[in-house]
């Protein structure tokens, strides 16, 4: 028993889907930004439904750390070739090792960026409520967190790319 | 220089002339005529003038526009018709506009008219809240069939309350005929939150109730102002309610059979917001018994109409230069194709008059960093297509012109590295071949395709980082230079310059030797003079400060990798759409499967990236760039003119 599950668990393509999977887990920043920024963008709608839009626009910025999440899980995914038709191929326990490690930045950093940057958009869409016409403002400030994001993206991609199959 | 350069004007005329001219000025709409506020607090000037101005007539124009305002409030919220996209202002020649202001009284009733009948509206609403509200607090009550007037009988008295949910009925009845045996409870309702009970007693033994209700926290429910049974009351708020529907409808009616007079309201509106500003301006007008004075802005280029116009009504004026430390109200000149790049140096904040417009120098780059970002030839067309169509179709002015045009620039901007890339939505050619018709046809990138080499893609964007980042560096060093202060463009820009050039030349291992001296000259040199305003011991701390400064250019040029990453971003998500799509194989079902989640997948990746690529593209030129040299702060200019909502006064020919 033991040794079926240290062969399951020490086992390239396991690992190699498991950090698919982590890579996959930024989404919970995402979902956790775009919530606290949907209850402050209620909070303003409901004085003015006109700022709908803009409040939208602010909304949707901490959503991009789920996108990226993905985008990673994805590659891996074709990289080992669970997508693309050529069926999953065996990799070796390092292999595996290697893109576990590679999907850690992306997942990690897009959790807690993905909730800061919601934070930061919450407060952008309370900037907007009291006025409208500085939302680049709003959006440039929300922005700046992302940029973690953006670098965890590709400095996993990068290793991701860098792993030899 | 982009900023347009002002000049000072200040004007004397005779009094009977200042109706005149103030209008003509008006259409000319190229002076700012600044307040005088200052002035009057001088004794000197106090002693010889007055302020103009005639605050009463001002506020009741202001009355008017409001009623005004109420009409097409009621005409946008009620009415019919279908709304633009977008609210442009219809161009209308001076003639015909005060043409149709002939009847301008009968409007001006009409208007009222309407804004009394939007202002029924709400009276109604208030009303049916009213009959809404008296209606709920009764429902508990529906089955309580004792007219509501009846208080009780001779003897015997009636208390209607409620009791909170928590409380036990059985309970309070049994301590209630504990007390006595004559009395009476009835349970009428019960909800979440409370019981709603009717409790008959004798007027004698009034006292000995009460402590129990007390006890159980009862609250008496009074319905002082109603008669007769609770299903009657009831009834007759429903059909109250009706009623004020009703009318409602037909109030709703009226407004929309009178929304052909819409057009005529819109310019009313406009022709008293010239009015309006008319009268307001005067009260930056200084007056003598015979004459008057303003002073203001003029663009140089506008000077000469000016000029012409002051001598057509025999003023004296004097024209200016702006002192040197002056602030000046800004307006921006630019070229056609740098023009819409206004919007985003407005959004980030106008120059201050001591500074440049970056805007001529950011298009290009803003274009550039948006189409790598978005990086589609799909997408870019679309965004093409649709910008342009758009101003083609409407009328657009301002700013929202300006976004929609600048837009249009980065969607074919984006084409562009679409086809540089091989992005077509994502690999949608290479997919639908290879499903539906078992073929290799790939849309091939014209240069490479930033997936099979990242890396490359990756040195491509720090390099144009770096290049941007020069940029707003050499706009530094000529702001210094052109303000005297040599030493500093070559202290803070060329030291940093031989630095950073030098270890870039290391880093890539051209020219060793001349790239190590000018990496140590650099270095050395930002060490010696970074301290250079500082005192003290400051001044050798202020050098290591200021040298520590390049972890900051190190974080300004990787923050381009973000280039790479955002255009990674959508073509492997256009991809992830294709791959889901093609799922289902070919055939017929697969095509219906492919459709769906096509147009679902590829529209959200659009507008997301899009909405990416215009948030970073605008942060990389905010942050990166203008933090180089750009302060902003200016006051925009803001002439005196005609500024209408609904009608553009086309100016006449000449």
């Amino acid at each position: 028993m033991s040794i079926e599950v240290a062969n399951l668990v020490l086992n390239g393509s396991y690992l190699a889907i498991l950090g698919a999977a982590i890579a996959a887990l930024a989404g919970i920043g995402s979902a956790l930004g775009v919530g606290v920024a949907g209850e402050a963008a209620s909070g303003v709608v409901a004085e003015d439904p006109k700022k709908f839009g803009q409040a939208l626009i602010l909304q949707a910025l901490p959503g991009t750390q789920g996108i990226y999440g993905l985008l990673i899980a994805f590659i891996i995914l074709q990289k080992i070739g669970v997508l693309g038709g050529s069926g999953l191929i065996d990799l070796t326990i390092p292999q595996g090792a290697y893109i576990f490690a590679a999907s850690l930045p992306i997942g990690l950093i897009g959790i807690f960026s993905g909730y800061a940057q919601g934070k930061a958009a919450a407060a952008g869409i309370m900037l907007i409520s009291k006025r409208p016409e500085e939302i680049a403002k709003g959006m440039v400030y929300t922005a700046m967190v992302e940029t973690y994001a953006v670098l965890a993206l590709l400095i996993s991609f990068l290793m991701i790319n860098g792993v030899r199959i | 220089m982009s900023i347009a350069s002002m000049k000072k004007l200040s004007v004397i005329g005779l009094a009977s002339e200042k109706k005149a001219l103030m209008k003509s000025l008006m259409r000319l709409g190229v002076v700012e005529i600044t307040t005088q506020e200052g002035k009057m607090t001088d004794e000197e000037w106090s002693r010889l003038v007055s302020l103009d101005g005639n605050e009463s007539a001002v506020s009741e124009y202001d009355s008017r526009l409001l009623t005004i305002e109420q009409a097409l409030d009621a005409f946008s919220k009620y009415g019919t018709e279908k709304k633009p996209l977008f609210q442009t202002r219809k161009p209308v020649k001076r003639n015909d506009f005060e043409q149709k202001l002939k009847e301008k009284e009968e409007i001006e009733a009409e208007a009222k008219k309407i804004a009394s009948l939007s202002a029924r509206i709400l009276e109604l609403n208030t009303e049916a809240n009213k009959v809404e509200a008296n209606k709920l607090s009764l429902l508990p009550w529906k089955d309580y069939d004792i007219p509501l007037e009846v208080q009780g009988t001779k003897e015997t008295e009636i208390a209607m309350g409620v009791v909170p949910s928590v409380s036990d009925v059985k309970e309070f009845e049994k301590d209630l005929k504990e007390k006595t045996e004559r009395c009476l409870v009835e349970l009428v309702n019960s909800d979440a939150e409370q019981h709603y009970l009717f409790v008959l007693y004798l007027k004698g033994e009034r006292d000995e109730i009460e402590d129990v209700l007390k006890l159980y926290g009862f609250t008496r429910t009074t319905f002082s102002d109603l008669q007769g049974s609770v299903a009657s009351n009831i009834e007759a708020f429903d059909k109250k309610l009706s009623a004020i529907a009703e009318e409602k409808e037909r109030v709703i009616e009226e407004i929309q059979s009178r929304q052909g007079s819409r057009e005529d309201v819109e310019y009313l509106h406009d022709s008293l917001i010239i009015e309006r500003d008319q009268a307001a301006i005067r009260s930056r007008l200084l007056l003598t018994k015979k004459s008057f004075y303003l002073d203001g802005w003029v663009p140089r280029i506008a000077l000469d109409e000016v000029e012409k116009l002051l001598k057509d009504h025999g003023c004296y004026y004097e024209i200016e230069s702006p002192s040197k430390d002056e602030e000046t109200p800004i307006l921006l000149l630019n070229s056609r194709f740098n023009s819409p790049f206004e919007s985003i140096t407005k959004l980030y904040a106008l120059p201050n008059s001591k500074e440049i417009d970056a805007t001529p120098f950011f298009a290009l780059s803003y274009a550039i960093f948006f189409g790598m970002m978005l990086s589609d030839a799909a997408y870019g067309l679309i965004i093409t297509v649709a910008t342009f169509t758009v101003m083609k179709k409407f009328r657009l002015e301002g700013m929202a012109k300006q976004l929609v045009n600048m837009f249009l620039y980065c969607g074919i901007s984006t084409i562009f590295w679409g086809v540089m890339f091989g992005g077509f939505f994502g690999d949608m050619v290479s997919v639908i071949a290879k499903t539906f018709f078992n073929s290799d046809i790939v849309f091939k990138p014209l240069w490479f395709e930033p997936m099979q080499d990242p890396m490359k893609l990756l040195y491509f964007s720090l390099l144009l980082g770096g290049i941007h980042i020069f940029i707003g560096m050499a706009l530094n060093a000529y702001l210094s230079i052109r303000d005297g202060r040599l030493l500093d463009a070559v202290f803070d820009v060329g030291l940093w310059y031989l630095l950073l050039i030098g270890l870039a030349l290391m880093l890539v291992g051209v020219a060793a030797p001349l790239a190590k001296w000018m990496s140590i000259i650099g270095a050395v040199g930002i060490l010696l003079t970074g301290g250079r305003h500082k005192k003290g011991l400051g001044k050798v701390i202020g050098g290591f400060t200021s040298l520590y400064g390049i972890t900051g250019y190190l974080a300004d040029i990787l923050s381009y990798s973000r280039l790479l990453a955002l255009g990674l971003a959508t073509g492997v998500i256009a991809a992830v759409v294709n791959t889901m799509g093609s799922l289902a194989g070919g055939g017929l079902k697969g095509l219906i499967l492919f459709i769906i989640v096509f147009i679902i997948g590829h529209t959200y990746n659009m507008l997301i990236n899009t909405l990416g690529s215009f948030v970073h593209s605008s942060r990389l030129e905010y942050v990166e760039f203008f933090g180089k040299f750009y302060e902003g702060g200016g006051e925009a200019f803001d002439p005196y003119s005609e500024k209408t909502k609904y009608i553009e006064i086309l100016r006449e020919d000449k």
